[in-house]
């Protein structure tokens, strides 16, 4: 089977490490083998962050420019930023309030691909539910809502209940519900 | 029974550790080998062993300690960044020459790119210059399963084994499956012979010899290690282009390859570059007429080949010489050397319109700042506004980013911000210039390397200014404990040594401690600190700016909270966003005025005594 390869960007401090680990945990549930690759250190003090999912049978790490699947962005521009990487009809889901996304000199080249894009403001949500710093969590939830992914909602759901820390399990699973029902409307 | 975890590749170093029976394990926490020390306790803990481990003050230590338990016949290992190698260096070198009886096994993690550190070295460099065995692994399984086999190695051989493994090792993630460990229970024991423990020049010849003759040995193993080193070569073959590889480089390869469907192109893997496995590469060669050389970060490999005329590599300026090796590098690298043979090209080309694309869309650059809430954003504001002419020596930690706040001018090595302060003391001085220094270090990184500095500036009676940066803890590379805490690498309980104890015994007379949020006391240290070092019957002057971490420490480091809020007073005047630089505060051209990006705000008020207008005010 070919290996199936996802990026996930955004700035440091995002929980982009998070998102990473509940994937790929959800992943190995599912009975794939997992590679990734992850951004620690300096870059983590709100720099661009960027991780390497790949579900198969993947020697390296790293994702090649041109063959990933998926990209989950939890910043906008970190989204563009790593456009490069997608293969023709990948999917992309973008964190951001901007009405105008995607910017309309990105559009021709995501259209051309056949790239299917859709966006939604995963921060803005996990604000209004008490919980500033979980848009990895609700931007999860929109991804798990439309089921183009070989992770669906319910093994990313039972993996976070597993690994959430105590303290944060109910929110989690909170903002990650509501990430799911936007998606889900919206889909 | 078998379980399955996803591990950080430093996850599955530490498990091939505690597997292999090592009984002792040292580090000093450093981008990208950090992990591998906790990972370890995780273990211990959960496999109910009584593996020793500690965080020791720096590399150095890390390594005499580990060197000192190896030789009473335990399995012990030490774990650093590269640059900490260099550290650690002294020890290593002779290490080698002195041998071991049971196991030494030193994990020096690579970083090219750089991501996190200061330089490119390649570790197989330093393994050369120090005449020690060294291990490439290319994922994080096998850097697990090489432990083992360096540990088996060391105590074969009575010699340190170093594993090399790169950045994209250790921080890449890969399902592993593992059984039970067992416990070692190897006894200490010490057998006296100053020959060779203590071992004056004379000796040292000798043991030099004997080094020797056991690389000489292992290099002879490692010609059979097919289980590392192996080619697919088919026989009585010629082939047009053969690669060679190690590490990293070596996982990117095979992928393509396969990816590409290409039989055409042979490839030899080398996971041991040092005793170098020649007989199998001289075999490869003879059936290659030109061979490329993917290795990180250097040409140690490119080096030991030697008809240089069919090598392509970072020598022949077919690899970048500089630069993590990373999968669109190497593509258009090899793309570039099948087009020189006439070869057939890959399929696959590289995406130009979509880099293109990023290029036309001018993203902007997202540098890495302090933390909103930093304590030490608020101690460089405070220092460049009561000191705006001074050089700013710095060192190595998260606050190397006051370079954003313009109040960081230099950062060499680990505890250099003392030490170059020194030196510019001295270099100004015999101009007769009275040059205003203020250096400022991290706590971990004083208790790293900055005693020693800091007694030589005392008893050379350097002038200046040192600001120690107090935030409780090794912030930069994931809240490791410093010996300040009393807090041990296992969670137990440790004696504190306290930061000013240190300073005071290296002889300094003006010690002050001030809490940075308040940005108009420390400024009022400072000045007096500028009194004291310029007064004839002054000195060195130590300031703490002592305030808890914000991510370590999330409740403690802000008591009281304050919501701020920006007033119409506001004259777009930038100071705070130029010289505070805190991510939550942007300029809002649609208001006329800074605003506050509400989700990442922490509330810590600290900008309210920041703004020349009074315009930051709490709500």
């Amino acid at each position: 089977m070919e290996t199936i390869n996802i990026i996930l960007s955004g700035l440091g401090g995002q929980g982009i490490l998070f998102m990473t680990k509940v994937l790929a945990q959800a992943a190995l549930n599912k009975g794939f083998n997992v590679m990734g690759a992850e951004t620690h250190g300096m870059a983590q003090r709100g720099g661009s962050v960027i991780s390497h999912l790949r579900l198969g049978e993947a020697k390296s790490s790293l994702v090649r420019t041109g063959t990933a699947h998926f990209l989950l962005s939890l910043e906008e521009n970190e989204g563009y930023r790593n456009l490069p990487f997608l293969s023709k009809g990948a999917r992309m889901y973008v964190n951001t309030h901007s009405k105008h996304f995607p910017r309309k000199e990105a559009k021709g080249l995501l259209d051309k691909r056949n790239i299917i894009y859709r966006s939604f403001p995963a921060g803005i949500m996990a604000q209004k539910l008490g919980a500033p710093r979980s848009s990895n969590l609700a931007l999860l939830g929109y991804f798990s809502a439309f089921d183009e992914g070989p992770i669906g909602y319910k093994d990313i759901k039972t993996t976070i209940d597993t690994i959430s820390p105590k303290k944060f399990k109910d929110i989690n699973l909170k903002v990650f519900e509501a990430g799911y029902r936007k998606g889900r409307d919206s889909g | 029974m078998i379980k399955q975890e996803i591990l950080l590749g430093n996850g599955a170093i530490a498990l091939g550790l505690v597997e292999s029976g090592c009984q002792i394990v040292t580090s000093y926490p450093g981008t990208p080998s950090s992990e591998i020390l906790p990972e370890v306790v995780r273990f211990v803990k959960s496999e109910k062993l009584d593996t020793y481990v500690e965080w020791s003050t720096n590399e150095k230590v890390a390594l005499d300690t580990a060197f000192a338990a190896a030789i009473t016949g335990k399995r012990a290992a030490c774990c650093m960044k590269q640059v900490g190698l260099n550290v650690a260096a002294d020890s290593l070198m002779s290490a080698a020459y002195i041998g071991t009886v049971g196991g030494l096994v030193i994990i020096s993690c690579d970083d090219p790119g750089p991501h996190s550190s200061q330089t490119e070295q390649d570790t197989r460099f330093m393994a050369r210059l120090a005449k020690v065995p060294v291990l490439d692994p290319s994922n994080p399984q096998e850097a697990r399963e090489m432990v083992g086999l360096a540990m088996d190695i060391s105590e074969e051989f009575r010699i340190p084994v170093i594993l090399r493994p790169a950045i994209r090792v250790c921080h890449a993630r890969q399902n592993i499956s593992f059984g039970p460990i067992k416990k070692n229970n190897q006894k200490a024991s010490f057998e006296k012979n100053p020959q060779r423990w203590a071992a004056t020049p004379r000796f040292r010849l000798i043991l030099h010899g004997e080094l020797n003759r056991k690389l000489k040995e292992i290099g002879k193993k490692f010609e059979n290690l097919s289980q590392y080193n192996f080619h697919n070569l088919e026989s009585g073959k010629q082939y047009a282009l053969g690669i060679i590889a190690g590490g990293i480089p070596y996982s990117v390869i095979r992928d393509f390859l396969s990816e590409e469907k290409r039989t055409d192109i042979p490839v030899l893997k080398i996971a041991t570059p040092y005793p170098f496995p020649e007989i199998l590469a001289i075999e490869f060669m003879s059936a290659c007429q030109k061979v490329l050389v993917l290795e990180e970060t250097d040409t140690l490999i490119e080096y030991l080949l030697r008809d240089r005329d069919r090598v392509m590599g970072r020598l022949s300026g077919h690899v970048p010489p500089e630069g993590e090796l990373v999968p669109q590098v190497i593509h258009t690298l090899i793309n570039n050397v099948l087009e020189e043979l006439n070869l057939e090209p890959f399929k696959t080309s590289e995406d130009y319109e979509a880099m293109q694309l990023v290029k036309d869309l001018q993203l902007p650059v997202r540098r890495p700042t302090l933390c909103p809430g930093c304590p030490e954003r608020a101690a460089f504001f405070a220092i460049r506004k009561t000191r705006p002419k001074a050089i700013f020596t710095s060192d190595i930690g998260c606050y190397t980013l006051g370079l954003n706040l313009g109040a960081v001018d230099t950062c060499l090595d680990m505890g250099a911000a003392i030490t170059m302060a020194s030196g510019f003391y001295h270099s100004f001085a015999q101009d007769s210039v009275e040059q205003p220094i203020v250096a400022t270090i991290g706590d971990s990184t004083f208790f790293h390397s900055g005693a020693a500095g800091l007694l030589n500036a005392v008893y050379n009676g350097s002038r200046f200014i040192l600001v120690i940066l107090d935030n409780l803890t090794t912030a930069m590379t994931g809240m490791q404990p410093t010996p300040a805490l009393g807090i041990r690498a296992d969670g137990s309980e440790g004696k504190a040594i306290p930061l000013e104890r240190i300073v005071a015994g290296c002889g300094v007379d003006f010690i002050e401690v001030v809490d940075p949020y308040d940005i108009k006391k420390t400024i009022r240290l400072l000045k007096k600190a500028i009194k004291y070092v310029k007064d004839p019957k002054g000195g060195m002057a130590v300031i703490i700016a002592r305030h808890p971490c914000v991510i370590a420490y999330p409740t403690k480091a802000i008591l009281h909270k304050k919501k701020v809020t920006i007033t119409d007073d506001c004259i777009e005047c930038k100071v705070c966003l130029d010289r505070f630089e805190c991510p939550a505060l942007f300029h809002d051209p649609e208001l006329g005025r800074v605003n506050i990006n509400r989700a990442l705000c922490v509330d810590c008020g600290v900008c309210i005594q920041v703004c020349p207008k009074g315009a930051i005010v709490e709500a």
